[in-house]
């Protein structure tokens, strides 16, 4: 409040290169992919084509001059890159060639059912994993703590393609109680949650794991138990807030793996969804919709990585600019004048 | 390579193949639908797993079997054809006649007939539906094939409509029994394509779409009151389940243990694989050979000499075997390919004895050509190798096959997979040696479709001019016999020349509970529910 001039212009420089990042990162994404697109051999208006047309997808060369100039693909390669690109900009991702319907529209509708398992199974791993690292924390023995410790290599090792079909057999097949496949019931969330949370959380594990393994050793624990402090109180209020920093970061990172994840996860359990959307839209070149995804999808990560960046702060006030670290220490001396 | 070894690697294969059509014989006859009688159905709801979204639910505009199956149940056509004999029967028109040089046809419509939006059907709206259609042009292709030469549509009196064409178009009749040609409200013919892909379309069918969620789900209702059906079907009156929902289940593995689990009534494409598994007292099976041309290799012999030779096509023709072909890859109850159409479409006529596996008479044949053994065991001709390419964008593992058999006689055959965008761009550009695919067609015209030079839908690239003249003039004949006549002149001409390579015949293969009733094969091997129903 003192330095209102200070503390806007420092958000400014801090916050500045990190927009300049974002803005960055979706750009180059669009132009790769609109390049890779456009480089591929083979022609993306037939391609779309044949999705509707089957065996009777029209090949004369007539007609397909009439489509192409219909479809607005008949433009030079940097016409419709620019025309693309600032479309897209005002929010307008067209249509897709192969489907006929609004790019915006079918994410709109695939990207809720791709959102719910990707945040329960990224829930799921988290939780798992910080239990799971407790328990290993708290063990008496080391066998018992190598043991745990050993679990998430499993978990990244197994493809989501077999612990998918196993979970279908045990507990859709088998014992019957969740459905196997679609989204019809409520409850098929589950078991594509369950699949993709063990790759994540097997990732998050590692990273959470390793740190808390290694705020053990510390000093500041060494001092916190020579306290006399019990070992759940040591890790919940020393070690997780200081391994809590390298896992918030594979978090950010974390999104671009559950959005490949789920490609695997939704064909797996014929679920609709932003991954099967684009393996859909690349297997019919329907450059669109892959190209609309893709700025979706970045614009999601980059927004996710914005938030770890600036997490960062709340986290560990070292990482603070010099200003909202000055704001803290304000607070904490009021704090102690106060009391 | 010796070809022995390579028979040893099959042995195994084989073996699995043969045991399972045994299995198969042995547990007798599968696809038969024992109708008991009851035309009631235990339940309201029946759930049909399907195999991959239907893109697109308009009927008239889709190719897909996927949305042809669900569309059918939406929309009635002028037509019907009996799938055993091949013979057109009223349905939404009491009487069809055409004129001698099959350019145009009349019709006499029901006139009780109404659209599910209450509207009626008049020859106004048939006048609508084809004028709609044939304006859609590429964008609806199956139905611009069945509407080629299209020039008007006459209203002749209140329930009487003349379609007029340009020139003889004799697969318009068989054409107007599938739904493709199903006719549609007046409402839906002024909409949007697009829109009428997602929102669905308007028919007189005993079915009315419910909803459509792309790559989840499609689900249809009974209509109330329908009382349309042609004479083909089991019963009259109105449907007999209120709701089949169709999940959008993409997993081959998703599809078969929901149906061993009781999720799923009724799933699409049963893996071959499975067939075995599914061929018990517990479930029901129901398959049918495509109609129109098996899959086959289909030449472009502007693409290479090698291809251009007769001699290397004939031999391909005796090279292959087909027995074994369809023992390694195809379904139990599936037919080897002995035509350039498939056994279960009108006018076929078996070409077996001119199919029949010789590998020493395809050896001479090679000889007598000039193509001699290279040290690689290729042959070869003034320095050219018996090479060449298949395009293909399914059935890798009979392409394989064939290979193998090929490789016996020394020939090279390279395959080419690649996807549907790959192969129709392979055909746009005449970038092919070979291709192989089938093709679905109700009507022997297919022939005329694939092969004719004259077709702007060619795939084959051939010099046939005995060919030509044959599709050209069995495409004007207006009495059948004399037609299916000049349809089995072009199957054994197609053969002797070695034009096509037949190869396999696709089968649509479903399976079903067995407390499921009333699914039938209509002439185009697609499904019609309206008989459908649960016995408990």
């Amino acid at each position: 409040m003192r330095r209102p001039f200070t503390g806007w212009r420092s958000a400014l420089a801090f916050l500045a290169p990190k927009v300049f990042q974002f803005a960055f990162v979706i750009w180059a994404t669009y132009t790769v992919t609109f390049l890779l697109l456009n480089l591929l051999p083979g022609d993306p208006l037939i391609a779309a084509l044949s999705v509707k047309g089957g065996d009777a997808t029209p090949t004369d060369p007539e007609a397909l001059r009439e489509l192409r100039a219909k479809y607005g693909l008949d433009g030079s390669l940097w016409e419709r890159y620019a025309v693309n690109g600032l479309a897209a900009l005002r929010g307008d991702l067209g249509v897709s060639i192969a489907t006929g319907q609004d790019v915006g529209d079918m994410i709109g509708r695939a990207l809720p059912n791709t959102a719910v398992v990707a945040l329960l199974a990224l829930a799921l791993g988290v939780v798992v994993s910080i239990v799971i690292t407790y328990f290993a924390y708290v063990a008496k023995w080391k066998w018992v703590r190598n043991t745990l410790l050993q679990i998430p290599p499993f978990g990244v090792a197994v493809p989501a393609f077999f612990s998918g079909l196993v979970l279908v057999s045990v507990f859709a097949y088998g014992l019957g109680i969740l459905p196997s496949s679609g989204s019809r019931n409520p409850l098929s969330v589950v078991l594509p949650a369950v699949t993709l949370s063990l790759p994540v959380g097997a990732i998050f594990f590692q990273v959470f794991s390793a740190a808390v393994l290694e705020a053990r050793a510390s000093s500041y624990v060494f001092t916190a138990v020579a306290k006399g402090l019990s070992e759940r109180v040591v890790f919940l209020r020393h070690v997780f807030r200081n391994a809590l920093l390298p896992s918030v970061t594979i978090l950010g990172l974390l999104i671009g793996y559950l959005a490949g994840g789920t490609a695997v996860v939704e064909s797996v359990f014929s679920r609709d969804g932003i991954g099967r959307l684009v393996v859909d839209a690349v297997l019919a070149r329907d450059a669109n919709v892959v190209l609309g995804v893709v700025i979706v999808v970045s614009v999601v990560y980059s927004v996710v990585n914005l938030l770890v960046d600036l997490s960062y702060g709340l986290i560990d006030p070292r990482t603070r600019p010099k200003a909202a670290r000055r704001a803290v220490q304000d607070a904490r001396d009021k704090a102690v004048v106060e009391a | 390579m010796s070809s022995s070894r390579m028979r040893w690697a099959l042995a195994p294969i084989a073996a699995v193949g043969v045991i399972s059509m045994l299995a198969a014989c042995a547990s007798g006859d599968s696809g038969d639908t024992a109708d008991s009688g009851d035309m009631t159905s235990a339940r309201d709801t029946l759930i049909f797993a399907i195999k991959e979204d239907p893109t697109c639910i308009d009927p008239q505009q889709s190719t897909i079997t996927t949305s042809l199956n669900i569309g059918r149940q939406v929309v009635d056509s002028l037509v019907d054809q009996d799938p055993e004999t091949g013979e057109i029967v009223p349905w939404l028109a009491t009487e069809f006649t055409s004129s001698d040089d099959l350019t145009s046809y009349t019709f006499t419509l029901r006139d009780d007939v109404t659209f599910s939006d209450d509207t009626a059907l008049t020859p106004e709206v048939v006048k609508a539906n084809f004028d709609a259609l044939f304006a859609l042009s590429s964008t609806a292709s199956l139905a611009s094939q069945y509407l080629a030469g299209y020039e008007s549509t006459e209203v002749v009196d209140d329930s009487t409509v003349t379609v007029n064409f340009s020139a003889p178009n004799v697969q318009f009749l068989q054409g107007a029994s599938t739904m493709t040609l199903g006719l549609v409200s007046e409402a839906s013919t002024a909409a949007s394509a697009e829109e009428r892909c997602t929102v669905g379309v308007i028919g007189s069918g005993p079915f009315v779409f419910d909803s459509y969620t792309p790559n989840d789900s499609v689900v249809i209702t009974k209509r109330a009151g329908y009382d349309f059906a042609s004479e083909l079907r089991g019963h009259q009156g109105e449907a007999l389940v209120d709701t089949i929902e169709f999940p959008i289940i993409t997993e081959n593995g998703n599809r078969t243990g929901g149906l061993e689990s009781g999720e799923y009534d009724i799933i699409q494409d049963l893996p071959y694989a499975d067939e075995a598994r599914f061929d018990t007292d517990d479930f029901r099976l129901y398959s049918k050979a495509n109609t129109g041309v098996p899959t086959g290799l289909i030449p472009n012999i502007d693409h290479s000499p090698v291809v251009a030779d007769e001699a290397v096509r004939k031999a391909l023709i005796l090279g292959t075997d087909r027995d074994e072909i369809k023992e390694l890859t195809a379904a139990a109850a599936a037919n080897p390919a002995t035509s350039a159409l498939t056994s279960s479409t009108t006018g076929f006529v078996s070409q077996e004895d001119a199919l029949a596996y010789d590998p020493d008479a395809a050896e001479e044949l090679l000889e007598d050509a000039g193509w001699t053994l290279g040290s690689d065991g290729v042959r070869e001709k003034d320095g050219q190798k018996l090479t060449f390419t298949v395009t293909a964008f399914y059935a890798q593992d009979v392409l394989e096959v064939a290979q193998m058999q090929l490789k016996d006689i020394g020939v090279d055959m390279q395959i080419n997979i690649t996807d549907a965008g790959g192969f129709f761009g392979a055909i746009a550009s005449g970038d092919y040696d070979f291709l192989s695919a089938g093709l679905t067609r109700t009507d022997p015209d297919a022939l005329r479709t694939l092969f004719s030079q004259a077709a702007k839908s060619k795939w084959a690239i051939i010099d046939d001019a005995e060919l030509e003249a044959l599709l050209t003039e069995q495409a004007s004949t207006s009495d059948v016999d004399a037609r299916m006549e000049l349809i089995a002149e072009a199957q054994a001409l197609i053969i002797e020349n070695a034009d096509f390579v037949p190869l396999v015949e696709t089968i649509q293969l479903h399976a079903s509970g067995a407390s499921i009733e009333g699914i039938t094969f209509d002439s185009a091997s697609r499904i019609n529910l309206y008989d459908v129903r649960a016995t408990s």
